[in-house]
């Protein structure tokens, strides 16, 4: 029964095959815990007064991030940084934009939800009553029983987040024309898009944008910080680890603007031109580059889009459960 | 005039049905609340009414053009939208339905007190958004939306509110 789920998630939309994503071994995957978990990621009831989802910031057409710089928590709490997008999220070694000791979806989970800093959905100190909200829907009783019947039903915190993190691990996107061109179907990629990558690779992107998801999962300084937010170090306490933060993935990055961790690139080549770091800091040492580079990088960029991903209904929120309309 | 050209600014245009929530300003930043533009006027002097929670109910749930507000909203398991939110609000959230009458083609602005998820109904079909912003700094409204109209009968769904209250105001953009 395990990785049921990802064999149900897991369309094919192209020829060759992926690697399987790592699960751990105390949450196994099931097509019931799956469903469940997408129920309970677009239910708003996960927030302390019904406003939030957690789909209300990672909306499926953005590629799970919400258009957004940041964004302001459920009781009016401004925002700290910009929602990262999920598209294979189940590989990234770590979860969130500064905290490298954060690894397992299943503990992420807790960040939106319970924290305070900032607040978002509200719901610290409430996970009795996400329990008892939750259990008033004589449905999510019955879906939490099949997902987890080692708990014989029971509805609290941990099941919540194993079944969010269950489907979350089903959000996988192979299916962009650079995806296509990777698998041998060179046609798929435009002559622009073949330019930018050749820039892409010259300019030492690759260096933290590499690997299948175009991340080194690593995290790094390439912006002197705001004061507001001084990334890992916030975690850390060590001042080496200022402004240090996570390199995103660049699946759909077209269409998860805006970017940068706090959000303050418009577009993506305000936040390529942004990479400027001091040549004794980094590898990234030039980015100035002429319009037509500029465009044939954006080109290359915009061909790491997954339509099919975007738009897949078993990532969607869920018309019914239990055979009744939601 | 000046505070018009602001609250345009802050508009941005976007596609489809985009309709976010980016930071509003805080309200610690506000010793008062500050008139708001004067398309919006009627935000300082709403008329209350309250919210249809089904189709049946919106003969009773009607709002004017440029009449703002204060709406009674109704608990959300109690709503029967006509068609289902986007972002559908949680058991403990409020929600409702307005009926209001458009007699101009034109561009209309609805104004939010809060960050409610907002639909405009031709029929039973949502209309896509033409631009999304929050509201002038410190003039209470956090959320604006506009839509490009035709003239006919409109519903306005609201969905996931935190409050069983909601200042709100459809206005002709000028």
């Amino acid at each position: 029964m395990a990785l049921a789920g990802l064999a149900l998630a897991a369309a094919a939309p192209v020829s060759w095959r992926w690697p399987t994503p790592p699960v751990p071994q105390d949450n196994p995957m099931t097509a019931d815990k799956v469903a469940l978990g997408r129920r309970l990621f677009y239910d708003a009831d996960l927030s302390i007064n019904g406003t939030m989802a957690c789909s209300a910031c990672h909306e499926q057409k953005r590629g799970f991030t919400d258009g957004n710089a940041t964004r302001p928590g459920v009781h009016g709490d401004p925002g700290l940084r910009n929602v990262p997008g999920l598209a294979n999220v189940a590989w990234r070694k770590r979860l969130t934009w500064a905290d490298a000791a954060l690894t397992r979806l299943e503990d992420q989970v807790g960040i939106p939800l319970f924290g305070d800093h900032p607040v978002e959905m509200g719901m610290k100190g409430q996970e009795a009553e996400l329990g008892r909200r939750l259990g008033k829907d004589a449905c999510y009783r019955a879906m939490f029983a099949k997902a987890f019947p080692e708990k014989k039903g029971r509805i609290d915190a941990t099941a919540v987040s194993a079944a969010l993190a269950a489907f979350e691990r089903t959000m996988i996107s192979f299916g962009s024309p650079y995806d296509h061109f990777l698998a041998g179907k060179e046609s798929t990629l435009s002559p622009a898009a073949r330019r930018g990558y050749a820039v892409f690779s010259a300019r030492g992107c690759l260096s933290c944008h590499g690997g299948r998801d175009l991340t080194d999962d690593a995290l790094h300084a390439i912006l002197p910080g705001a004061p507001a937010d001084r990334g890992l170090m916030e975690k850390t306490g060590l001042s080496a680890d200022r402004d240090h933060f996570r390199t995103p993935s660049l699946r759909n990055v077209a269409v998860t603007g805006p970017y940068l961790h706090d959000g303050s690139a418009a577009t993506m080549a305000e936040a390529i031109r942004r990479h400027a770091i001091p040549p004794a800091t980094g590898p990234l040492t030039d980015v100035q580059m002429t319009g037509s580079q500029m465009a044939d990088m954006t080109a290359f960029l915009d061909s790491l889009t997954d339509p099919a991903f975007l738009s897949d209904q078993r990532l969607s929120m869920p018309a019914r459960a239990c055979g009744r309309p939601l | 005039m000046t505070r018009y050209y602001v609250m345009l600014s802050i508009m941005m245009a976007v596609p489809a049905s985009a309709q976010t929530m980016d930071q509003p300003a805080p309200v610690a930043q506000c010793p008062q609340l500050l008139p708001p533009p004067p398309e919006m006027a009627s935000w300082a002097h709403p008329v209350s009414v309250d919210a249809a929670k089904d189709a049946r109910g919106l003969a009773a749930a009607g709002i004017s053009v440029d009449q703002a507000v204060r709406a009674t909203l109704k608990g959300t398991g109690d709503i029967q939208y006509i068609t289902r939110p986007e972002k559908p609000g949680g058991s403990v959230s409020y929600g409702g339905m307005f009926g209001f009458v458009v007699k101009e083609a034109g561009t209309y602005r609805v104004a939010l007190g809060s960050g409610a998820w907002i639909d405009i109904l031709r029929g039973k079909k949502a209309i896509a958004s033409a631009g999304h912003g929050h509201g002038p700094a410190c003039s209470g409204i956090r959320k604006m939306v506009d839509f490009a109209l035709k003239p006919g009968r409109y519903t306005l769904q609201i969905a996931a509110n935190g409050d069983a209250t909601l200042p709100l105001l459809v206005a002709r953009a000028r």
